[in-house]
């Protein structure tokens, strides 16, 4: 995925510079503000363990092997910010001092590997590894999945910048024909070709790559794994115990839902099959007239008290939604509040005929 | 080689090519190496590289002569140049000017040519052969190939144009980085990265993080190497491959983060208070002036004949 130059337009390369710069300039002060001195031994030689993970070639099967990237391990072990500084390094290494990957592409190679794969990557590895304790194997799993879906997101954007340089950059020779200056694929082609690679192949070296790590320092090195996890417990037994979602977050959550009703009004068109059959298009389906059974059965419950949402009612079909979302809001309400009282009932009455009869001490 | 064997610090065996392990198979059968081979390789060859380099560092030629701030703008300079050209012959006249650079330090041309192709110009042209057909780039069909499914299959005029521009092009660049790297060592090239206004912090990093590479380098090494001794026969099993290669990068890291603690103890007994001072940027002279209107006026004249052929 190392983009040499050559392959983007100088344009797309300043575009790139100019999205990574803000996440140097936040990643180098958050290094001076928050870890001080002793980080900086620390993300050196993080940075070279970064460049050494790209050389490892991990055995995949028929006999050849790949190589993984490590932005996600690294955001893994040391934190995304300090990933970003990282990974950065180890690719302006490989750049400068050993060819691999463009100068004037390093913004970009930057921009994929070490801000998109670090930062998409972690996100899904703290999204699966919520309450879950040092050691606890979902970590591992969780890291992995993170690592996958990182490389492809890195991927993706790769394949954009490929794909958008036959659109945007191209000269007119003299039969009006248009010739792509830089990387001549179209988003068609390289969007399945870069994906196609690194869902099958390089996404799984990865996966495996990062989870082993994780897994082995589990096994071996828990200390090492506190550097980005200082307050988790080691094991499944130091947890606290899961908090409950209480009865306030579900009331918040269905009212932001209330309040966001109006959107339906937005909406122009009708949804599938919803206004039928009179707003069926016979002609598309190879139809010559409305089925007699669907003509038959679709107006057959025509006693409702609001048609239509009230929207039916005419004069002021605003108002009349609006009733209808509260008067359906509150009908749920009751009737899912109904039946949990008519549950707890139920099981009350249960435990004191068992008590009674003297099974449950 | 264009060091003379006297002045090298890199050792002759470490340069000459293992028999057997040549990848075209022209000395012996080609066999699929395994990957405690291929990383032990791998790491020879950054190894070879980075001593190899600072060997061609030290010779007496153009380019070394030339102050590494400046080298480093111009050559980003040049690449913006290479960059926004349109035409491959003047890329092409870019690529032999890179030949005449490359002389005039003191490379040997057979090593400098093979060093930038190979590999990702030849790579470019291989991927980018399936674009010079009309369903990718449409265009004037010069090689028809028939038809397909009704539709005229063929490579076109402008399909070809495309794939030299770009070949061309990633061989001028790569040229370009190779000449800067080749000609200048390591630890100037980095201080010269403060005139283009990386932070001191970045390269106080990226000093340490290039030092350290090689020292983990050799604790890979130690370690497949320890491993290849224990084995015999073929090692074919990918599953415990894998757990190998993980269980290696996981010590590794552990390694890397004792490393770190020790080398952070040892900066703050010799007086480090997180301040990092940089070389002290070395007097620009005549021939740095020279070379910097040089290249102002080659750039001055290439992106005229583009604009003048377009």
């Amino acid at each position: 995925m190392h983009i040499p130059d050559g392959y983007l337009s100088p344009q797309t390369c300043a575009v790139l510079y100019g999205a990574a710069l803000p996440f140097w300039a936040t990643a180098t002060r958050r290094v001076k503000r928050v870890v001080k001195n002793r980080y900086v031994p620390l993300l050196a030689l993080g940075a070279a363990y970064c460049f050494l993970v790209m050389m490892f070639n991990v055995p995949i099967p028929d006999g050849t092997t790949a190589h993984a990237v490590g932005g996600v391990l690294v955001a893994v072990l040391l934190g995304p910010w300090a990933a970003v500084v990282a990974v950065s390094i180890a690719l302006l290494i490989q750049a400068l001092f050993f060819g691999d990957g463009g100068v004037l592409a390093y913004g970009a190679n930057c921009f994929n590997m070490a801000i998109v794969m670090p930062f998409v990557g972690y996100a899904v590895y703290v999204a699966f590894a919520r309450r879950t304790s040092l050691t606890a194997p979902r970590r591992t799993l969780a890291a992995g999945l993170g690592a996958y879906i990182g490389i492809n997101a890195a991927a993706l954007c790769a394949a954009i910048e490929f794909g958008l340089q036959p659109e945007l950059f191209y000269k007119t020779d003299a039969g009006g024909h248009h010739v792509p200056l830089y990387a001549p694929f179209h988003l068609a082609q390289t969007v399945p070709a870069m994906l196609g690679a690194h869902l099958l192949v390089a996404g799984v070296v990865e996966l495996a790559l990062t989870a082993g790590v994780i897994a082995y320092l589990q096994r071996a090195n828990v200390p090492v794994l506190r550097v980005n996890h200082a307050a988790v417990p080691e094991t499944q037994l130091d947890m606290p115990a899961p908090r409950k979602l209480g009865l306030r977050g579900i009331f918040v959550g269905l009212g932001a839902m209330v309040l966001l009703v109006p959107l339906g009004l937005l909406a122009t068109g009708t949804a599938f099959g919803e206004d039928g059959p009179g707003a069926l298009d016979l002609k598309k389906y190879g139809l010559s007239a409305v089925p007699i059974g669907l003509a038959k059965y679709s107006n057959w419950w025509a006693h409702t008290l609001l048609p239509g949402y009230g929207y039916d009612r005419g004069g002021h079909p605003t108002i009349g939604y609006y009733v209808s979302a509260v008067a359906g809001t509150l009908l749920i309400a009751g009737v899912i509040a109904g039946a949990y009282f008519a549950v707890r009932v139920t099981r009350r009455r249960h435990a004191r005929t068992a008590l009674d009869a003297g099974t449950v001490k | 080689v264009s060091v003379p064997a006297t002045r090298r610090t890199a050792p002759d065996w470490l340069l000459e090519p293992e028999v057997g392990l040549c990848p075209c198979g022209c000395i012996g059968r080609r066999k699929k190496t395994n990957f405690v081979t291929k990383t032990l390789n791998g790491a020879s060859s950054v190894m070879r590289q980075a001593l190899f380099s600072d060997d061609i560092a030290a010779q007496q030629g153009l380019l070394q002569a030339i102050d590494p701030r400046v080298k480093l703008l111009t050559m980003v300079g040049l690449l913006v140049v290479a960059a926004t050209v349109r035409s491959t012959a003047l890329l092409g006249a870019m690529y032999v000017g890179t030949l005449l650079l490359a002389a005039a330090s003191r490379l040997s041309l057979r090593f400098f040519v093979k060093r930038v192709w190979l590999f990702i110009p030849i790579f470019t042209g291989i991927v980018v052969l399936p674009a010079t057909l009309n369903v990718i780039t449409p265009g004037e069909v010069v090689i028809p190939f028939g038809t397909w499914f009704g539709h005229e299959l063929g490579v076109t005029k402008q399909g070809l144009e495309a794939a030299g521009l770009i070949v061309a092009r990633v061989a001028v660049s790569i040229s370009l980085v190779v000449l800067l790297t080749l000609t200048t060592p390591w630890n100037r090239l980095l201080s010269s990265l403060r005139a283009l206004r990386v932070p001191k912090v970045f390269v106080l990093v990226l000093g340490m993080a290039y030092r350290y590479v090689f020292h983990l380098l050799s604790a890979v090494t130690d370690m497949y190497t320890a491993r290849q001794a224990r084995m015999i026969g073929k090692d074919t099993d990918v599953a415990s491959g894998r757990g190998v290669v993980a269980a290696s990068a996981g010590a590794l890291f552990g390694k890397a983060h004792a490393l770190s603690e020790e080398v952070y103890m040892a900066m703050v007994a010799r007086g480090y208070t997180g301040n990092p001072r940089v070389l002290r940027p070395s007097r620009l002279r005549w021939l740095d002036g020279a070379w910097v209107l040089t290249c102002v006026a080659v750039a001055a004249l290439v992106l005229g004949l583009n604009h003048a052929i377009a």
